[in-house]
């Protein structure tokens, strides 16, 4: 059995989803109720992968809204509580989807390892960046020579880049891409030194040095809502990954040559039978999911039952290439411009398409 | 990878409160108080099912004597800390679940008397023992600590008899839990400033006792949805 652990986008949709759920009670109730309300183990469902194995997964909701981030101990008392649910339902791999692990990660929550009478078993859980690292890699390799851009000569910037998946991409783009030159974008010096370093290259910039010069931008960095980007300097044409979380990108930038797609995300080989995707409004929710749940469901069909992902700048080509592979045989693949969840009614996307 | 900006986020591990300040001992007067006077009733309750379940009343003298132990072991605690609990305080707490709880004895309902203590009251017991113990003194931290394991002793009683009979009284519990589930809310409402001057958080209680309830649904055999829906009803006042 595999697990995911997600939530919704906003307070509003909680309370919207908790509706259809028929869960009037918190549909009707304030945020500072659903701050104490306890997890909920939604759904358990089938996968049938492409090599015909079929696995048992969960899906637990961890009651979290974005609106509860400035909330320490409410946020970081979802993600435990989601964690302890998933291991007491004897959950061999669990993904820590959205903010999730996020919230894990700069809350250091490997420190509290006991949850009332459970102690969390790492091993259980994974934070998917693996495969996220890796899908975003495959779009940007697959989807920059339909716009023309030639990855061996282009100039390509992760912003980011000392993240774990951003250090992930920036290894794989020189390693097994080969891009013309990778511009590093960070907050943290010493951390984009030290990735340099490692590296053996890439150019370090700030954003706004960075942006005019790039022909592909990989976000894997929540954009602050004040953020905005002079799309009149951008070079055209521009693919763009907004492989962060919330994926807020293209409202910024799209249009006029610069293309924007929807980053980690990947589509499966035929329906699954689930609801829980439609709350995260993915164009076709019964395929299309988040890289990291996806890793969850690989992990389980591999045999791997291992906190695969996990810790920071961890992540080793070898691993992105076995999580690839399983990813392609499983029959998972990374969505394009062609089927972005942003297409409809985007005419510059369409175009793209074409 | 985002970085959060919280507002609350602590500089160092959980603080203990100032066990000897008046304001500390008012507080602990009305929530010790609470505890003696839940343990009490636990007692009783069970003797009282007891006549209900006469095959069983074996059993449940002794998870009753087990209540009775930790009575006493928490009127130690205020002695301990000079204190007189205010048990008149604690009565008119327990007033609203006492009156369901006799009602449905006087009608012979056991899966209601099942839900209101060996689930209700023994998971708000064991929620709030588990945030207590962190911020206790050190006294009552220990005895804390040996009366948890034994409630959810009590909670597995209630779980295995309910799970036995489940189809035969599973809309009395859909009932018992909307009549009584409010009534908790009510009552971790009602000591929410004596739990946050012991350190103890509101937010925390609630969702804690939500996942021990939710977690004794489960085992009695409530699908995931069912157990959404009733454990909903604690979220309105």
């Amino acid at each position: 059995m595999f697990g995911l652990i997600g939530h919704s986008s906003s307070f509003a949709q909680a309370q919207e989803k908790a509706r259809d759920l028929g869960l009037e009670e918190m549909a009707e109730a304030d945020l500072l109720s659903w701050c104490s309300a306890p997890p909920q183990l939604l759904e358990t469902f089938e996968v049938t992968s492409k090599t015909g194995a079929t696995i048992q997964g969960t899906y637990i909701d961890s009651c979290f809204v974005p609106e509860m981030l400035s909330r320490f101990k409410t946020a970081t008392r979802k993600v435990q509580n989601a964690m302890e649910l998933a291991q007491k339902n004897g959950i061999n791999v669990t993904a820590l989807g959205g903010f999730t692990s996020i919230i894990f990660e700069n809350y250091d929550l490997s420190k509290f390892q006991q949850i009332r009478n459970t102690t969390l078993e790492w091993e259980r859980f994974t934070t998917g960046n693996t495969h996220t690292a890796w899908v975003i890699c495959q779009q940007v390799e697959t989807n920059a020579p339909l716009l023309g851009i030639d990855l061996s000569q282009a100039k390509v910037a992760v912003v980011g880049a000392t993240g774990d998946i951003g250090s992930a991409v920036c290894r794989w783009l020189s390693q097994k891409t080969g891009v013309g030159e990778l511009l590093l974008v960070a907050r943290q010096q010493q951390r984009l030194t030290d990735l340099q370093e490692s590296l053996g290259g890439g150019r370090i910039l700030t954003l706004e040095e960075a942006l005019p010069e790039a022909d592909v931008v990989v976000w894997v960095a929540s954009l602050p809502q004040t953020l905005t980007i002079d799309q009149g300097s951008l070079r055209k044409p521009c693919l763009m990954i907004d492989g962060g979380y919330p994926k807020n990108l293209d409202a910024k930038v799209a249009g006029e040559g610069v293309h924007v797609l929807k980053g980690g995300i990947v589509e499966f080989w035929q329906d699954i039978s689930w609801q829980m995707m439609e709350v995260v409004e993915m164009e076709n929710p019964k395929r299309q999911l988040f890289a990291c749940f996806a890793e969850a469901m690989l992990l389980e069909f591999e045999g791997i039952h291992t906190n695969f992902s996990w810790g920071r700048n961890r992540i080793s080509i070898a691993n992105m290439e076995l999580i690839g592979e399983a990813s392609l045989r499983h029959g998972f693949r990374a969505i394009g411009l062609n089927q972005s969840p942003t297409s409809s009614g985007n005419p510059d996307l369409e175009l793209a398409a074409a | 990878m985002a970085t959060l900006e919280a507002t609350d986020v602590p500089t160092a591990g959980a603080s203990l409160p100032d066990f000897t300040c008046a304001n500390y001992k008012d507080a602990y007067s009305r929530i010790n108080a609470i505890v003696i006077e839940g343990e009490q009733e636990a007692h009783d309750n069970y003797i009282s099912i007891g006549t209900l379940l006469p095959d069983q009343a074996d059993e449940l003298t002794k998870l009753a004597r087990m209540e009775m132990k930790h009575m006493k072991g928490f009127t130690a605690c205020a002695n301990n800390l000079g204190v007189t609990a205010d048990m008149a305080f604690a009565k008119e707490f327990f007033a609203p679940l006492h009156g369901n709880f006799q009602k449905a004895l006087a009608e012979g309902k056991v899966p209601t008397c099942l839900l209101i203590q060996a689930l209700l009251i023994e998971a708000f017991a064991i929620s709030a023992y588990h945030i207590y113990i962190p911020v206790a003194d050190p006294f009552a931290r220990k005895i804390t600590e040996g009366v948890v394991k034994d409630e959810y002793t009590h909670l597995n009683y209630g779980e295995v008899w309910l799970k036995a009979n489940l189809d035969n009284c599973r809309e009395e519990l859909e009932e018992a839990n909307r009549e009584n589930l409010p009534l908790i809310r009510r009552m971790l409402d009602q000591v929410a400033g004596d739990a946050a001057v012991l350190h103890m958080d509101k937010e925390d209680l609630i969702e804690d006792f939500l996942i021990a309830y939710q977690e004794a649904l489960t085992e009695i055999g409530f699908s995931t949805r069912e157990i959404a829906r009733m454990a909903a009803a604690a979220l309105v006042g």
